[in-house]
């Protein structure tokens, strides 16, 4: 049964309390998403809430996009179609601390910034880092699997989520998971959750698996004057018993918007644990590179501060995303270089050596010169089974290509098929992920 | 199928085949530095293909993960004829994370045919400590401690009185037999971190009323002290003729809790529980011994373990932790999830296998919100407000 947009604002207000419904079109119209204007902007304050606007949305046939602190919402094609925006940012609580257990819940509004400041007094973390990492919200790192550069220690969001509490596009308020940090009962819903952008359900609430702090970190950067070079350097680490907790590839540009020492490359290496134990691989670093000839000195912790600045996403930058292999680094690299004219030659190209993952971030490319990147990096990974995905880039290149890339058709089929068992009526995120779903 | 399809060291991963057994893999690439981290107990026979289906952990699991967090990709034929290929060696690539919901799925999605797996660098030391403590309580507020403080060890494992002494009739005197428990605790990485780290675990235990603390000084002395615990489930023969065993979880610092109230549920059921189990983790492992040739006995077994997994619940655990669902705790399911959590999975199963051919009884219990037609509570929105 339609109703007027009236009544739906009115259900709206009736369930959030009327302060926490923008209808004013000013505001609605500096929140539009890739040119589509939300008709009702929500700002839940509980799962409740959110489950009653997911419930209007279901019946009356609505598109939800919902949105964290909004840094990512240039990842896919843009929306087909935005009724409601969902301001989650006032779901910013810890639920449930267990310091002892390093386990903790949130809500998924809170910022990577916000639960940091929490833990900080205590030595654990959640070492998930990517660029701008502070504001962005836990919510919006999980949807989009966001990572950093400590990854390469840690893994990913989806090596931290324990349990995922979600709204389901109707309105349906579901659990997956647990609260301990080893559960194998029923299936792993947090995987399924990880990285599908809430094309199948709002994530409300998270609970995390924390990590220790190392007593001490610190990092070293190798120099090289090529990226083959680069490259052979860290295949040895990676062989050695090193354990760094960031293994990080940098290009020309990016040492030097990290104010590091200038070179063509750079590897920085942090180690992070017991102080004798950082001075001796320190040691062991500093020994394996005079066996290789190779430049390599200690830099200030500064470096990560610097890039996490530098990095953070940008108006009008176009990002990517490639996953490659630590084996294939150098081609990887050799077919950006090639791809981009000299004046555009100022990308930033960072990444996780240790696990063939990259970054490209540009800024002021024409749409063609993007578009031809993306081609001749999808044809090289294409061989051997990687992918390149557009994180972020203004509507207009993302219009002109398919920011995720080719999903083999019978993966694809089975991920429509989930699509379609749990919104079938495209009511959260239509058009954003995989394949138009 | 049980081969080794390709080792791609430059990458750190392999591709192998389902049958191929866990260990087998590790043998494959240790000569060059390397090893396939899930070390369930059973890894000289039981499958990577299992592993996969059961999410399987192990002692390591504690620093290194489980099943999942090493698995890379995998090609399967779903329960609707499908061959599917999902994941790979390289990361980052688009959709939804299929290879992380088929992990654990014990078989209820379909065949895996091949998976791609992780392989990790074999760390440069490895120390393995042995304390001994006068009560299961010293020795849960020692392995609480430990986690807190800020160590993770690649295993901490814990031996009650009943298994300590079934081991040392069984194998021979390895665990001092006074001792009413005993924690395993092996350090691995440089030998830096792992000397630093002996000497704080040590203190910790000692601090807690360990009676002894003794470290292995080379391979030999380190392989005499998992012995024990390697082959305790074997030992157990010593003590029963026939026992249950449970897989729950509970938070670990629940556990000088737990230890207290499972002593109290031994008693009133009167029964003999014994334990070994992967502390560090909260992953407990209770035996509970019982005579198969009485009906009566088996009955009061059951009831134990029935309320021993409703008490690790209730302290916020879960229902297992690395053994899996299968036919025995299907029923178990709905005291961790509520009927739209158990909906949400009866659907996604379906999508796999429409027709309900794989694995049919096992993971989901027989229960409304696992059938069809059932439909979870919404929210209730008010009357009239659509006028």
């Amino acid at each position: 049964m339609a109703v007027s947009a009236a009544s739906v604002a009115g259900v709206f207000a009736e369930r959030l309390g009327p302060e926490r419904l923008v209808v004013d079109p000013g505001a609605l119209s500096a929140a539009a998403i890739d040119g589509h204007t939300p008709r009702w902007l929500v700002r839940p304050a509980s799962i409740d809430h959110v489950a009653a606007v997911l419930a209007v949305a279901w019946d009356e046939n609505l598109a939800v996009v919902p949105r964290g602190a909004g840094t990512a919402l240039g990842l896919g094609p843009p929306p087909s179609r935005v009724d409601v925006l969902l301001d989650l940012t006032a779901l910013d609580h810890v639920l449930e601390d267990n310091p002892d257990d390093l386990t903790v819940s949130v809500e998924a509004g809170i910022t990577a910034g916000g639960l940091a400041e929490r833990l900080a007094g205590r030595r654990q973390w959640l070492p998930v880092d990517p660029p701008g990492w502070r504001r962005r919200t836990l919510g919006g790192m999980t949807a989009t699997n966001a990572a950093g550069p400590l990854r390469a220690r840690y893994g990913t969001l989806r090596d931290l989520v324990l349990g995922v509490r979600f709204v389901q596009a109707d309105g349906v308020v579901t659990w997956g998971g647990a609260r301990v940090v080893k559960s194998v009962t029923g299936y792993d819903i947090p995987k399924l959750m990880v990285g599908a952008l809430g094309t199948l359900g709002v994530v409300c609430e998270l609970t995390l698996r924390l990590h220790p702090m190392p007593d001490a970190e610190q990092t070293w950067l190798a120099t090289f004057t090529s990226v083959e070079a680069a490259q052979a350097f860290v295949a040895r680490v990676v062989d050695s018993s090193l354990q760094p907790t960031r293994l990080e590839l940098l290009n020309e540009a990016a040492l030097r918007v990290c104010h590091a020492p200038s070179a063509p490359f750079g590897v920085a290496v942090a180690i992070g644990s017991a102080h004798p134990a950082v001075r001796e691989q320190g040691e062991r670093l500093a020994a394996l590179g005079s066996s290789e000839g190779v430049r390599i000195a200690a830099v200030g912790d500064n470096v990560w501060t610097h890039y996490d600045t530098a990095l953070a996403p940008a108006e009008g930058e176009v990002v990517l995303r490639i996953g490659s292999l630590p084996s294939r680094l150098a081609d990887t690299v050799k077919v950006i270089e090639r791809a981009l004219p000299a004046a555009e030659r100022a990308a930033l190209i960072t990444g996780c050596a240790a696990l063939g993952t990259l970054r490209v971030a540009i800024t002021g490319a024409d749409p063609d010169t993007v578009r031809r990147l993306v081609e001749d990096l999808r044809a090289l990974t294409g061989e051997f089974g990687g992918a390149v995905v557009i994180e972020s880039a203004p509507t207009a290149v993302r219009t002109g290509l398919d920011p995720w890339g080719p999903v083999e058709p019978a993966t694809l089929n089975l991920m429509r098929a989930i699509k379609q068992e749990f919104d079938s009526r495209g009511v959260l995120n239509p058009g954003r992920f995989v394949g138009g779903l | 199928m049980d081969a080794v399809l390709e080792i791609d060291l430059p990458n750190r991963c392999a591709v192998v085949q389902p049958g191929l057994i866990n260990l087998w893999l590790t043998t494959a690439v240790s000569d060059r530095g390397y090893f396939f981290a899930p070390d369930p107990s059973s890894q000289m026979v039981s499958s990577i293909g299992g592993n996969v289906s059961t999410n399987a952990g192990g002692p390591h699991c504690l620093k290194y993960g489980v099943t999942t967090n090493h698995v890379l990709g995998l090609e399967m034929v779903t329960g609707a004829g499908e061959l599917v290929r999902i994941g790979g060696k390289a990361a980052e690539r688009p959709g939804y994370d299929l290879t992380g919901t088929v992990v654990g799925s014990e078989g209820t999605f379909g065949l895996v045919t091949a998976i791609t797996v992780r392989l990790l660098h074999t760390p440069e030391a490895v120390k393995t400590a042995l304390a001994t403590f006068a009560s299961m309580t010293e020795a849960s507020e020692a392995v609480s401690e430990i986690i807190a403080s800020g160590i993770v060890p690649a295993a901490l494992e814990m031996l009650d009185a009943a298994i300590i002494s079934a081991i040392n009739a069984s194998i021979g005197k390895i665990y001092p037999d006074a001792a009413d428990a005993v924690l395993l605790i092996e350090l691995d990485g440089p030998r830096a971190e792992v000397e630093a780290q002996a000497e704080r675990v040590a203190t910790i235990c000692r601090r807690h009323g360990a009676v002894s603390v003794t470290v292995a000084a080379d391979e030999m002395e380190r392989a005499l002290l998992w012995k024990g615990r390697k082959e305790a489930a074997g030992a157990v023969g010593r003590l029963t003729s026939s026992y249950l065993l449970q897989d729950a979880v509970v938070p670990r610092s629940k556990l000088p809790q737990i230890m207290r109230e499972m002593k109290a549920i031994a008693a009133r059921h009167r029964v003999v529980i014994a334990n070994v189990f992967h502390a560090g983790d909260g992953n407990l492992h209770p035996l509970i011994c019982y005579d198969d040739r009485s009906a009566e006995e088996l009955e009061r077994a059951k009831q134990a373990n029935e309320e021993l997994l409703g008490a690790c619940i209730a302290l916020g655990g879960s229902v297992t932790g690395e053994h899996g669902v299968g036919l025995d705790k299907a029923k178990n399911l709905p005291l961790q999830y509520g009927e739209a959590d158990l909906n949400f999975m009866f659907r996604l199963r379906r999508v796999f296998d429409p027709a309900g051919l794989m694995n049919p009884d096992k993971l989901l219990p027989s229960h409304p919100a696992c059938g069809e037609g059932f439909r979870p509570k919404r929210p209730v929105l008010p009357a009239g407000a659509w006028i």
